[in-house]
C-alpha cells in the first residue's frame, strides 16, 4: 500500500511537471518570437526615420550629401541599430556605412529580407534589409537584449520547476493518502481480524464505490472464514467425542476379557498389547485435538507470573532422578533475574517433553545441560544433549508433526511423533520461539526456547 | 450407603452403548444404577431419590452437562459428581472441578479406573484423616513426615514422600497411572517421561526388605497398587 501511495504521488509529480516544462517551452517560443518580431518593429521603424531624413529627393543624391543628412541621427542611434546603404548598380559602393559597424557590412543572407546575422566584435544582430530604389538599406539590431531576456526567462523557468516539483509532490501525497485512506483503514481492520476475533467486519462507508466494493468483498470472504473457522472448531470437538466413544467402548471391552480372568497367557498377552495400543491411539487423537485447538487459538492460557527458578526447581528435581535412571548426567543452570507471564503446567510439559527426546538421544554416560537465562527482557531455556545431533536441513522440520529421524517402524520409542509440534504450539501460545541447534562444543542437540520476560 | 442398601449411583449419559456398559459394569460391582440420558432425565432422577454418587457426560441432547451441574449446586444437590467426558482440554477440565465436580475423567477410560475413582469419590464422604499410616511394617507420619521400616528411619525424597501417601491412604487399591500424576504433581500428562515409572522404581528399592510378596504390585494397563 505504501509503494502505491508513494507511486500515485510520483505520477502525480511526473504529470504536473511534466505540463508545466511544456507550457515554459511553447512560452519561451512565443516570447521570443515576439520579442523578435519587435525588433523587426524597430528596425521599420528607424527605416522610416532614415527615409525622412533622406528627404524626397534621395534617389538623385551624392553620397556625401546622404552621409551628411543621415549620419547624425545614425550616430545619434548608433547603441541601437546598424545601418549601411548600398546602390547595387551604383559606381560608389557602399553608398553609407554607419559609424559603428567600422567598416565591415552587415552579412547578407541571399533571398531573405529579415534575418539573424552574426558579426565579429559586435555578436548577434536581428537584420532587415529595405528598399529605397536604387538604394537597398540594411538596418540591423543587437540580438543580445532579446538572449538576456531568453536566458532569464529560462533561469526563471527552471527555478519554477524545482518548486512545481516539490508542490506537486506533497499535493500528489497528500491526495495519495487521501485516496488511499479506505485502503488503508480495510488493511488495519483486517490486519488484526484473527481467529479470535473473526466477527470483527471492516466498516463500509455508505458511498457505493469501488473502495466500499472491495471492503464488502473482503467481508464476504471474512463470513466464509469465519464459518470455517467455525466448521473446523465444531469438527474438533465433534470428532473427540466421535472418537473417543468406539475407542471407549473397544478399551472397556478388552479389559472386560481380561477381568472374567479366562484367557489363556497368550491371549492375555494379546489382549494387554491392545490396551497398550489404545492407550497410545488415544494419547495421538488427544495430542492432534490440542494442536489444532492451539492453531485455532482455541486454548485460554492461565497465565500468571512466575520467576523461572520456580518453574526449573521443581522441574529439576524430576529431571535429575529421571536422568539418574537412564545411568546420565543432568546440570541445570540458571542466571539473571525477573519473572514471566506462564502457564507452569505448559511450560512443564514443554521441558520434560525436550528432557525426554534428550535422554533418549543420549549416549551412556553423556550429560544432559540445561541453561537458563533472563536477560533483555527475554527468558531463553537451551536443553542440550551430547548425542549424535541433527543434520542442519532437517532441525526445521523436526517440528513438524509426525516427523521421526528414524522411521517408525524402526524406532522402538512409543513417542507419538507429535512432541515437538506440541512444543511449539505451547510456546507460541505463550507468545515465544522455540527452535534446534547444534549443542555449544559437541555434536549433540540443542533445543532453545524464548519467553519474553513479564515487564 | 452401608446399611445392607446397595450404593446408588446416578449415570447421566447420553451415548446408547456406553451407557449400556456403565451401568453393566456398575450392576456387576453390585452399585444400584439409574440411568439418564438427558438432562431433563437426570434432573427427574435427581429429585426423585437421593444417590450416592453422580457419573455425568457433558455433552449431552438437551444442554450441557457443566450447566446442568451449575444448576444443581445452586439449588443445594451436594451428591459427589465424576464429570466422564470426551472433552479433554485442561480448561474443562478446571471448568469443571470450579464448577462443583469433583473428579474429572476423560474418555476413553479404563473401567478400572472409573470404578477406583468411585470408590474414592464415596470414601471422601466419610473419610476420616489419621496422622500416621501403618502397613506391612512401613510407618508414614503426616504430621512429622517422616517414614520409618521395621523402626528404621527411610530417607525419601519430598516426591517419594507425596507417592507412599497416595499409596498408605488406598492400601489395596488399584491406582491408575492418572490419578497418581494428578495427585503427585497435579499434572494429567505423564505419557513422554514415565516419571512415574521411575519414581516407582525408586520406591521399590527403599522398600525391598520388606518379606513377602512384593510391596508394589504393577498392575498392567491402568496403574500401581500397595499390597
Amino acid at each position: 500500500m505504501k509503494s502505491i501511495g508513494a507511486r500515485l504521488a510520483l505520477w502525480y509529480a511526473g504529470a504536473a511537471t511534466l505540463t508545466m516544462v511544456g507550457l515554459f517551452v511553447a512560452g519561451y517560443y512565443l516570447l521570443e518570437n515576439q520579442l523578435i518580431r519587435g525588433l523587426d518593429q524597430l528596425n521599420k521603424a528607424q527605416f522610416a526615420q532614415i527615409r525622412a531624413h533622406l528627404g524626397e529627393d534621395f534617389a538623385t543624391l551624392s553620397p556625401r550629401l546622404i552621409d551628411s543628412r543621415i549620419r547624425e541621427t545614425s550616430d545619434f542611434s548608433s547603441v541601437l541599430f546598424f545601418i549601411t546603404i548600398d546602390d547595387p548598380r551604383g559606381p560608389v559602393r557602399p553608398v553609407f556605412y554607419s559609424t559603428n559597424l567600422r567598416g565591415a557590412p552587415i552579412p547578407d543572407v541571399p533571398g531573405r529580407r529579415v534575418f539573424n546575422a552574426f558579426m565579429t566584435g559586435i555578436g548577434e544582430l536581428r537584420v532587415g534589409e529595405f528598399i529605397l530604389d536604387p538604394f537597398d538599406v540594411t538596418i540591423a539590431t543587437p540580438l543580445n537584449n532579446v538572449r538576456e531576456a531568453m536566458r532569464n526567462y529560462s533561469e526563471i523557468c527552471i527555478w519554477m520547476l524545482f518548486v512545481m516539483i516539490a508542490i506537486s509532490g506533497a499535493i500528489g501525497f497528500g491526495l495519495s493518502r487521501l485516496a488511499l485512506r479506505p485502503v488503508r483503514l480495510i488493511r488495519e481492520t483486517a490486519n488484526h481480524i484473527s481467529s479470535d476475533n473473526l466477527s470483527e467486519r471492516i466498516p463500509v462507508a455508505a458511498v457505493r464505490d469501488e473502495i466500499s466494493e472491495l471492503a464488502q468483498l473482503l467481508n464476504q470472504m471474512f463470513d466464509r472464514l469465519e464459518s470455517a473457522f467455525d466448521q473446523i472448531r465444531r469438527f474438533t470437538a465433534e470428532a473427540s467425542h466421535e472418537l473417543k466413544t468406539p475407542i471407549s467402548l473397544i478399551r472397556l471391552q478388552a479389559e472386560k476379557l481380561l477381568m472374567h480372568g479366562k484367557l489363556e497367557a497368550g491371549d492375555e498377552e494379546s489382549v494387554h498389547m491392545q490396551l497398550e495400543e489404545i492407550s497410545r491411539l488415544s494419547q495421538i487423537i488427544e495430542e492432534l485435538l490440542f494442536l489444532s485447538r492451539a492453531e485455532a487459538r482455541d486454548i485460554e492460557l492461565q497465565l500468571a507470573a512466575h520467576t523461572p527458578e520456580s518453574l526449573l526447581q521443581s522441574f529439576g528435581q524430576d529431571a535429575r532422578v529421571l536422568s539418574e535412571h537412564r545411568g546420565l548426567r543432568y546440570v541445570q543452570t540458571h542466571q539473571g533475574l525477573g519473572t514471566v507471564l506462564v502457564e507452569p503446567r505448559w511450560v512443564r510439559r514443554v521441558l520434560l517433553n525436550l528432557l525426554a527426546n534428550a535422554l533418549n538421544a543420549s549416549p551412556p554416560g553423556g550429560t544432559v545441560t540445561l541453561n537458563s537465562v533472563v536477560d533483555a527482557g527475554v527468558w531463553r531455556v537451551s536443553l542440550a544433549d551430547d548425542g549424535p545431533g541433527v543434520a542442519a536441513e532437517l532441525r526445521e522440520r523436526i517440528f513438524e508433526r509426525f516427523f521421526r529421524l528414524t522411521p517408525a517402524a524402526d524406532s522402538a520409542e512409543n513417542g507419538s511423533g507429535l512432541g515437538l509440534a506440541i512444543c511449539r504450539s505451547i510456546i507460541a501460545l505463550h507468545g515465544g520461539r522455540i527452535w534446534a541447534d547444534t549443542s555449544p562444543g559437541s555434536t549433540g542437540l540443542c533445543v532453545v526456547f524464548t519467553i519474553p520476560a513479564a515487564a | 450407603m452401608g446399611r445392607g442398601e446397595p450404593t446408588k449411583i446416578l449415570v447421566v449419559e447420553d451415548q446408547y452403548r456406553i451407557g449400556t456398559f456403565l451401568k453393566q459394569a456398575l450392576l456387576e460391582r453390585s452399585y444400584a444404577v439409574t440411568w439418564a440420558r438427558s438432562c431433563g432425565e437426570a434432573s427427574d432422577a435427581l429429585c426423585e431419590s437421593g444417590h450416592d454418587a453422580i457419573i455425568l457426560d457433558l455433552g449431552l441432547p438437551d444442554g450441557d452437562g457443566l450447566k446442568l451441574l451449575q444448576q444443581w449446586r445452586k439449588c443445594g444437590f451436594n451428591e459427589p459428581v465424576l464429570i466422564l467426558s470426551a472433552r479433554d482440554a485442561v480448561q474443562d477440565r478446571i471448568k469443571g472441578l470450579d464448577i462443583g465436580a469433583d473428579d474429572y475423567l476423560s474418555k476413553p477410560f479404563s473401567m478400572e479406573e472409573l470404578m477406583a475413582r468411585m470408590r474414592s469419590l464415596l470414601r471422601r464422604q466419610s473419610a476420616v484423616k489419621e496422622a500416621v499410616l501403618e502397613h506391612r511394617g512401613i510407618k508414614l507420619d503426616l504430621v512429622g513426615r517422616t517414614v520409618h521400616l521395621a523402626g528404621e528411619p527411610v530417607d525419601l525424597t519430598s516426591r517419594e514422600f507425596a507417592l507412599l501417601e497416595i499409596f498408605m491412604q488406598n492400601v489395596g487399591r488399584i491406582l491408575s497411572r492418572k490419578l497418581i500424576c494428578e495427585k503427585c504433581w497435579s499434572s494429567h500428562y505423564d505419557h513422554e517421561a514415565n516419571l512415574l515409572d521411575v519414581y516407582m522404581s525408586r520406591l521399590r528399592a527403599k522398600f525391598e526388605a520388606i518379606p513377602g510378596p512384593p510391596v508394589f504390585k504393577t498392575v498392567r494397563g491402568v496403574g500401581y497398587q500397595l499390597l
